[in-house]
């Protein structure tokens, strides 16, 4: 299995039209954005591509949208978490062969399962796809549900094309353990922080990194990088500094909220599909409000 | 205030006598020992030294060996968190008046309080010494109980005799955020990581950090700080795998595999008091192979 390291990761948003449909024309637009803007890879869709809101046929047809626009400029890597293991097994399979150029997959939504029940959902999965395979640790999000150390190094044992893990917890410890015991058993291992956090993350031997947030201050994100890659710390601290700014902003309305910062920025995020909901006048006022005191933003492009 | 708290302090561990009795004798080693081999500052009784299993007496007497062991080498601060207000105040006063130069308090246990409530729990407790003080936060423990930066923000504003935070939560995100409020308000604030976490802090704005391993590898922590400090990240990711290592054996009925492997280092200190355990002799074996393997016992000093 060739090594795939993914690097800088944009994760785009799914914008929807007011009925609710996938606006292709404008993910078009978002999609040669974040390529102009510094994307190494893409991750379609992410949870902050609303995922979870999509159904199977709508999620492939995405994908595949994504991978002919993209057209090998950068890989496609996607999305493939489900509930039911055979269910996302079939999505990651489907995916591959539409050309992803790599698969991640969280534990299962809603069940709450014991580790070696986790390892056997994330190793059918990865054997679905075939591609490279990511496994994306975010407890806070998924009811508790912790990937472990332990189950990496077995997911190693088990898959040849198991990649690496994306870790949303940003808890050190595990960030660290992991790290520091997969690389010794597969030096190519690609442990990815799963928000903009790059500065611990990069410093505890980490290699990648996902940013939503690359859709409203790409150049933040893109220095952030940069700085981090040269291990450059104190100097990336400021621009950490704002890029938590900006995702502090966003978070109180979490997709809303990016979607509406995008907006802001004079592009277009596009209407949020049900459950999530537009954000109130008040609501987007405090966002526009704390968008304006990050002074950050003044240098970021504004429109296409 | 003046005091302004960086590097690695440690925490002497709690000796007892096979009877379970307080071996203040070895305490005064423990702490000395701390001291010779390059703990900034020294903080007694942390949970690792089983503050929660000692009477409010046997609290005040250690406190006052540790103040007399130092005796002004480096900043003594007296943890004071109790179950009751009314003993953690007591405790601090006591500090205060025995001649320690610090004082810390964990978010009140148990009652999982409100924001307004733990700001009234630091106000009460600051107004009531003329110390400097740490507030400690460590959500992971604590049912998500937090210190946040809003609620740091009013604190600093109420009180000026908080100069840092303990901050336990090893998360990125968390860390960052209590750090970029308080600098920003305070440059001289210490943001110190609950144990030596300190290659993902340091870069964050930390100054420094608490200890789980100083008593087993001091000339190790050391390393680790000064590489961060220097920016030797190389060097850093070396130390900090290791003692993260340490950590994942000790932090599971902390400190009891701790005072395990101080019997493999030559510096017995007894048992720990239930409902912790007392490390078996396996385990203390165990402990042994794991500090041979990482190098510690030919690179660390044997013995008081």
């Amino acid at each position: 299995m060739a090594t795939f390291k993914p690097g800088l990761v944009h994760a785009p948003v799914t914008p929807f039209k007011r009925d609710e449909q996938i606006d292709f024309g404008t993910y078009a637009k978002l999609i040669e954005f974040h390529l102009a803007n510094g994307a190494q890879t893409l991750a379609v869709p992410m949870h902050a591509g609303e995922s979870v809101s999509l159904n199977d046929e709508e999620r492939m047809k995405l994908i595949e949208y994504a991978i002919k626009r993209v057209k090998g400029r950068v890989p496609v890597m996607a999305h493939a978490s489900q509930s039911g293991t055979g269910v996302a097994a079939d999505l990651a399979q489907r995916a591959a062969a539409l050309g992803a150029a790599a698969v991640v997959a969280t534990t299962p939504y809603y069940w709450t399962p014991p580790a070696h029940m986790l390892l056997e959902h994330f190793t059918q999965i990865g054997a679905a796809a075939g591609v490279p395979f990511f496994v994306y640790n975010s407890p806070e999000e998924m009811g508790g549900v912790k990937i472990t150390a332990d189950i990496v190094l077995k997911l190693i044992d088990r898959l040849e094309n198991f990649a690496g893990v994306i870790d949303a917890s940003l808890d050190w410890q595990f960030m660290i353990e992991v790290v520091s015991t997969a690389q010794n058993k597969r030096p190519d291992f690609q442990l990815l922080t799963g928000a903009e956090y790059m500065i611990s993350a990069g410093a505890t031997g980490a290699t990648g990194m996902i940013a939503p947030m690359a859709a409203v201050a790409p150049r933040a994100v893109q220095k952030l990088w940069d700085l981090c890659v040269l291990e450059k710390y104190e100097e990336a601290r400021p621009v950490q500094e704002s890029v938590a700014a900006l995702r502090q902003a966003v978070k109180p309305l979490g997709v809303a909220g990016l979607k509406a910062a995008i907006t802001y920025m004079q592009r277009k995020g596009g209407a949020m599909r049900a459950p999530l909901e537009a954000p109130t006048a008040a609501a987007k006022k405090k966002l526009v409000a704390a968008l304006e005191a990050i002074p950050a933003l003044r240098d970021e492009p504004r429109g296409w | 205030m003046g005091l302004v708290l960086k590097g690695v302090m440690q925490a002497p561990v709690t000796p007892l006598n096979d009877d379970f009795s307080l071996d203040l004798p070895t305490l005064e080693k423990v702490t000395d020992f701390h001291v010779r081999t390059g703990a900034t500052g020294i903080t007694w009784p942390y949970h690792k030294s089983e503050s929660l299993n000692m009477t409010i007496a046997e609290r005040k007497a250690g406190a006052e060996a540790v103040i007399r062991t130092v005796a002004r080498r480096v900043p003594v601060a007296i943890h004071v968190s109790s179950l009751a207000v009314r003993d953690s105040i007591e405790l601090a006063r006591h500090a205060e008046d025995k001649g320690a130069d610090c004082v810390v308090a964990i978010t009140p246990y148990f009652w999982e309080p409100t924001p307004q409530s733990i700001f009234d729990f630091f106000v009460r407790l600051g107004t009531s010494i003329g110390l400097p003080f740490l507030a400690y936060n460590s959500p992971g423990y604590l049912s998500g109980v937090e210190i946040t930066s809003d609620l740091l923000a009013r604190m600093i504003e109420r009180l000026p005799n908080l100069i840092g935070v303990k901050e336990a939560s090893f998360n990125s995100e968390k860390f960052l955020e209590l750090s970029r409020c308080a600098l920003a308000m305070k440059p001289d604030f210490s943001m110190i990581a609950g144990v030596e976490y300190l290659l993902p802090s340091i870069p964050l704005g930390g100054r420094g950090s608490y200890s789980s391993a100083g008593a087993i590898c001091p000339n190790l922590v050391v390393e680790l700080y000064r590489s961060c400090a220097a920016g030797e990240w190389a060097k850093a990711r070396e130390c900090q795998y290791k003692i993260s290592r340490l950590w994942m054996i000790f932090r599971d009925q902390y400190p009891s595999s701790l005072k395990g492997g101080m019997v493999m280092m030559g510096r017995p200190v007894g048992p720990t008091r239930p409902p912790l355990p007392t490390a078996t002799r396996e385990r203390q074996e165990y402990i042994r192979t794991q500090l041979e393997d990482m190098g510690i016992l030919d690179s660390e000093p044997y013995g008081w």
